[in-house]
């Protein structure tokens, strides 16, 4: 059931927020989507044991240390910079 | 076109420079919105560079051709926007894989396709820079998300296109605008430097006007990198073309040919089932009975894996960034409410409900269970058959507008391109004729895992009856 609390629940785990009057839009959206999804709920998975990863990448590079970007050309990307570093809000 | 453009480049008929600045004039006279940035000035260098290699004999298949790319797709220095807000004045300092490698070839990147935003659409209409049209009717939906590519290819603002496929974002569009498009296998392409939707279901793909072209730029930006642990060296794409397809086993999903698909589509893509028959191919029909979960299960799979990529976008290290005096949380929120748009929002939402406690063994869960349950009953299929023949889409193109309401309507028009992104699967998809309001029909040919040759060579030999 999408209810409103379950909405800004999901929206705070999102990193995203809504106002009051979107809350209404966005909750009814949900219901539609999650109706649509739902369909997965039918599927009868007691026949055997599914995998959950149908394929295995073991391709990888060794470990090492390699050249890298431009410090200053990285940091271009970013409004938030000061003394060559990225700059974040106060956390504590 | 490829192969015509390179007599003509290398016999001196037309020089890299003049082929560039004709593409570039009809990009500035187009009122499609194809493109979010043209390269002009970039171009003509590419071209210049390109002129140098083939003055001096060291040119490659596709030195000197014109090129656009996607983008969601890294190129250096030249903005790379995802088509949102939030990337709005990215630029990348390093090239995607597969751009290092046309531009290796001297290729010539006219520019940067619209797509829907972070590829999250079927009709590029979400796009931060405005919607694209199509170019066979300028009220209709281009298809999506990598609809820009395809009405560039459709319209001949570009030779060729490298576009992504998530759910069918190469083949729908190819589809809608009559050209072809080329959804890789997994792993047959670099995803280095494409930015991140939902990674074990995306590739770079190819968009052209013949199977042929597709297949002339996969070749050239296929392998195996370093950058990329899911990627793998291939066969040539383009060895079995001209080869003849008789004895060809292929099989017709009768899933795909049920209520939900226009007449106007079955019977033109039965029909080139038909034409392929007359060549000399086998006919037989087969099933896919997990079809009806496919699109729930892949809008729950990539909206958990959007929600973990989209995580990145806080607005610190890159991209737009709202200042407020608040908190770091709030500064966050603030700027990802003002950097996505509506679409991206929802499938963030919904990726994260998907992923929450309580939910997780109801829906993600359930949604890969049904992914390896797909997997295997296209194993079954591929151990009596060749090739797969569906419709690409089961609509043609959409007028602009007319479903922006209809959420479930919209996600469940991919169910014909999904199944093939959750199995990891190669397919093409190919003009097979018009509907009644002139607008194109595609048919696509699904192969086995790194198969480009066998669906190429195919899909060539259709074009080729299709006459």
């Amino acid at each position: 059931m999408i209810d409103i609390s379950l909405i800004k629940h999901l929206s705070r785990l999102s990193k995203i927020s809504f106002d009051e009057c979107e809350l209404a839009d966005i909750t009814r959206q949900m219901s539609d989507i999650i109706q649509l999804m739902d369909k997965v709920k039918e599927f009868d998975s007691s026949e055997k044991e599914y995998r959950l990863c149908p394929q295995k990448y073991e391709n990888l590079r060794q470990d090492t240390a390699a050249e890298s970007y431009d410090r200053e050309l990285i940091l271009k990307n970013s409004d938030n910079v000061s003394a060559g570093r990225f700059s974040v809000p106060k956390v504590v | 076109m490829i192969k015509k453009l390179r007599k003509m480049l290398d016999g001196g008929t037309i020089s890299v420079n003049e082929l560039t600045e004709m593409y570039l004039q009809k990009i500035n006279i187009s009122d499609l919105n194809a493109y979010i940035t043209v390269c002009g000035e970039s171009a003509l260098k590419d071209a210049e560079n390109a002129q140098r290699m083939i003055n001096t004999g060291i040119q490659t298949p596709l030195t000197g051709i014109p090129i656009s790319v996607k983008d969601n797709i890294c190129t250096k220095d030249i903005k790379t926007t995802c088509a949102s807000k939030m990337l709005s004045d990215f630029v990348p300092v390093y090239d995607a894989t597969a751009v290092e490698k046309l531009r290796r070839q001297g290729a010539v990147i006219l520019g940067k396709t619209n797509m829907d935003e972070f590829g999250m659409g079927n009709s590029s209409q979400t796009s931060y820079f405005g919607g694209v049209k199509n170019p066979h009717d300028k009220n209709y939906t281009p298809g999506g998300s990598s609809g820009g590519a395809a009405a560039a290819v459709g319209t001949d603002l570009c030779v060729g296109a490298l576009g992504s496929d998530t759910g069918g974002s190469v083949r729908q569009p190819a589809s809608f605008c009559g050209v072809c498009g080329l959804k890789p296998t997994y792993g047959a392409v670099s995803r280095y430097g494409l930015i991140a939707f939902a990674s074990s279901l995306e590739q770079i793909g190819t968009i052209a006007n013949s199977a042929y072209d597709c297949g002339c730029i996969f070749n050239q930006i296929s392998g195996r990198d370093k950058y990329d642990s899911t990627s793998c060296d291939c066969d040539d794409a383009l060895s079995l073309v001209g080869t003849s397809v008789k004895g060809l086993r292929i099989g017709i999903p009768k899933e795909f040919f049920g209520n939900g698909s226009d007449d106007e589509v079955k019977e033109k893509v039965i029909s080139a089932a038909y034409t392929l028959r007359q060549a000399g191919c086998i006919l037989s029909e087969v099933s896919l009975p997990s079809l009806e979960y496919a699109v729930s299960a892949y809008y729950l799979i990539s909206s958990a894996e959007a929600a973990s990529n989209l995580s990145r976008f806080d607005g610190i290290r890159f991209g737009h960034s709202s200042h407020t005096d608040s908190d770091y949380n709030e500064q966050i929120t603030h700027t990802r409410n003002d950097g996505f748009g509506s679409e991206v929002k929802r499938r963030i939402m919904l990726g994260n409900y998907a992923l929450s406690h309580g939910y997780y063994d109801d829906y993600y869960k359930k949604a890969m269970q049904i992914r390896t349950k797909i997997c295997e009953e296209y194993n079954d299929i591929f151990e009596k058959c060749d090739v797969i023949l569906t419709p690409t889409a089961p609509t043609t193109a959409h007028k602009i507008g007319t479903r922006d309401d209809n959420l479930s309507k919209t996600y469940l028009s991919d169910i014909c391109t999904v199944p093939v992104n959750l199995a990891g699967l190669p397919a093409i998809s190919v003009p097979c004729g018009f509907n009644k309001n002139n607008m194109p029909i595609g048919v696509s040919f699904v192969g086995k895992k790194f198969d480009e040759k066998t669906i190429i060579a195919l899909a060539d030999r259709y074009e080729e009856e299709s006459r």
